[in-house]
């Protein structure tokens, strides 16, 4: 068994060694098609990162009346917590509201134009789920001790439809790609084991048994497939985090994907990709090769 | 050893192969199918083992019927008969030794064996100098040598040749057919398929003649033509 798994090995490299030409092409085609993988893998992971981020910041204020007493202010909150696709509650003092406007507009001369702070008592309102945004201002309005509701509906409809349409066309282009990754990758498999059409016959005429003949091939289209992988992989990590570099520079505020736990998500992807697809090619083209001889 | 029993082959598109064949070869024998190209002395070759199958009839090989053979049996068939063929059929990037062995690495010989066997087999086709040349570098005799090595190296009882000496000059051809005559002699039934009359004329043996599909002679120490 270990003898065999041996002979096997030694069967791939030496024909991953001997056909030069044939394997650094196959090799350059898989790795240029997993890359493209990746690219956009990259790509839509960073637009639904950003549509999270856009939603992230999406929020309501709600503004209370002037008569609103401390214990009622208390009640509110607790009840508004208490609420559905609400991620946190933020109460915004008038006095605190008054200074950091003060803070924000120095220019403005404000004890000119009123003598008292005509800002309301507020709260900050997160939510967990963008969608909700109008139902829920809504909802709020209807409060007793509520004076006025200042939310982005418009916008967050926007946001929430952006979000929903890329990614089903995300989705769309993932299985997309995928298909054309799968066709090109096993494709290339193919020719490869095409080219050695004449050694499969010869192993068929001295004996050997189908499984015999294909260990090899499988073998060869895995490493085949680690190695368009990692090449890829390598060129990756290197151009993305070039790519986040240079764009940090120009915009540092934008959201981008640059989190580990995402990218090695991606990285392993594309390597599972890459040699599961080596396997299933050499392992289609095998079979059809040696069905003929039999 | 070998019958053949009222074999048919028809291709595809209409053409009788083979019809009516009848055969029997027994053990250690040595025999010449004779007759022009396209007679039908390839197809029956094939089907001795199970390159191709007749469309009617069956051929069993001690006793075993080839049509009741499943695929997975055909490897195991495979391994008793040893085929050599006019272009060699061998693998271009590997080396006359490594030609060699990979039949025997096949059915999972050990590499002492292999060492051994291969060692002598190439010493009995006079190659054992040139083991580590690619198949590229020698003369068209000597990759038919290699081919005969494969064929033999694992001891099989039978030895099927189709036109071996069809790419060689008449004098490198003698030199294979006593190389064929060498292996009868060492317990191994051999049928050659050729056209060459001067090496049948020569070197008398069994000759059965094919002519459109059909045997029309079929004489002992015979010659290629009545």
């Amino acid at each position: 068994m270990i003898r065999d798994f041996l002979f096997f090995t030694s069967e791939a490299l030496i024909s991953i060694r001997r056909s030069g030409i044939m394997m650094i092409i196959s090799i350059a085609t898989i790795t240029v098609s997993l890359i493209v993988f990746g690219i956009f893998l990259l790509i839509s992971a960073n637009i639904s990162n950003l549509t999270n981020y856009f939603s992230s910041k999406l929020e309501i204020r709600v503004y209370l009346k002037d008569s609103t007493k401390q214990d009622e202010i208390d009640a509110l909150k607790l009840r508004f917590e208490a609420m559905p696709a609400v991620r946190k509650v933020e109460f915004i003092e008038k006095a605190a509201a008054w200074a950091e406007f003060k803070k924000n507009y120095p220019k403005i001369e404000l004890s000119t134009l009123v003598s008292d702070n005509p800002l309301p008592n507020a709260f900050r309102i997160g939510l967990s789920d963008s969608a909700k945004i109008t139902s829920i201002a809504t909802h709020l309005k209807g409060f007793e001790a509520v004076e006025d509701v200042g939310d982005m509906g418009a916008i967050a409809d926007r946001i929430t439809a952006f979000s929903r349409y890329t990614r089903i066309a995300g989705i769309i282009l993932v299985s997309l790609l995928t298909f054309a990754t799968l066709l090109i990758i096993v494709n290339t498999i193919r020719l490869t084991v095409i080219a050695r059409q004449d050694e499969i016959t010869i192993m068929q005429l001295v004996g050997a048994t189908i499984s015999f003949i294909r260990w090899p091939f499988i073998i060869e289209g895995l490493l085949i497939g680690i190695i368009g992988g990692v090449f890829a992989i390598v060129f990756l990590v290197f151009g993305y985090s070039f790519f986040v570099m240079r764009f940090q520079e120009n915009i540092p505020f934008f959201p981008l994907v640059y989190d580990h736990m995402t990218l090695n998500l991606i990285y392993l992807g594309i390597l599972l990709v890459g040699t599961s697809l080596g396997i299933f090619g050499a392992y289609l083209s095998v079979s059809r090769t040696v069905k003929n001889n039999y | 050893m070998i019958r053949v029993k009222n074999v048919r082959k028809v291709y595809p598109n209409g053409f009788v192969a083979l019809d009516g064949i009848d055969l029997h070869i027994s053990r250690n024998e040595f025999v010449y199918l004779v007759g022009q190209s396209g007679a039908g002395k390839s197809t029956l070759l094939n089907m001795l083992y199970k390159a191709e199958t007749p469309t009617s009839g069956d051929i069993y090989i001690d006793n075993i019927s080839l049509s009741g053979l499943a695929p997975k049996q055909v490897p195991y068939l495979r391994r008793s008969i040893g085929v050599i063929f006019q272009d060699y059929k061998l693998l271009p990037r590997r080396t006359v030794y490594e030609n060699v062995a990979f039949a025997l690495r096949v059915m999972h010989f050990s590499r002492f064996r292999i060492r051994r066997q291969v060692a002598q087999v190439l010493e009995l086709v006079g190659l054992q100098q040139k083991m580590h040349n690619y198949p590229s570098e020698l003369s068209g005799g000597e990759q038919q040598r290699i081919c005969i090595a494969r064929a033999i190296v694992n001891n099989p009882p039978v030895l099927l040749a189709d036109e071996p000496t069809g790419s060689l000059d008449p004098d490198t051809s003698w030199e294979i057919m006593q190389l064929l005559s060498k292996i009868n002699a060492r317990q191994t039934t051999v049928i050659v398929a050729t056209h060459n009359k001067a090496i049948v004329d020569d070197i008398r043996k069994r000759v059965v003649a094919v002519e459109n599909g059909r045997i029309i002679r079929d004489e002992q120490l015979g010659l290629y033509n009545p």
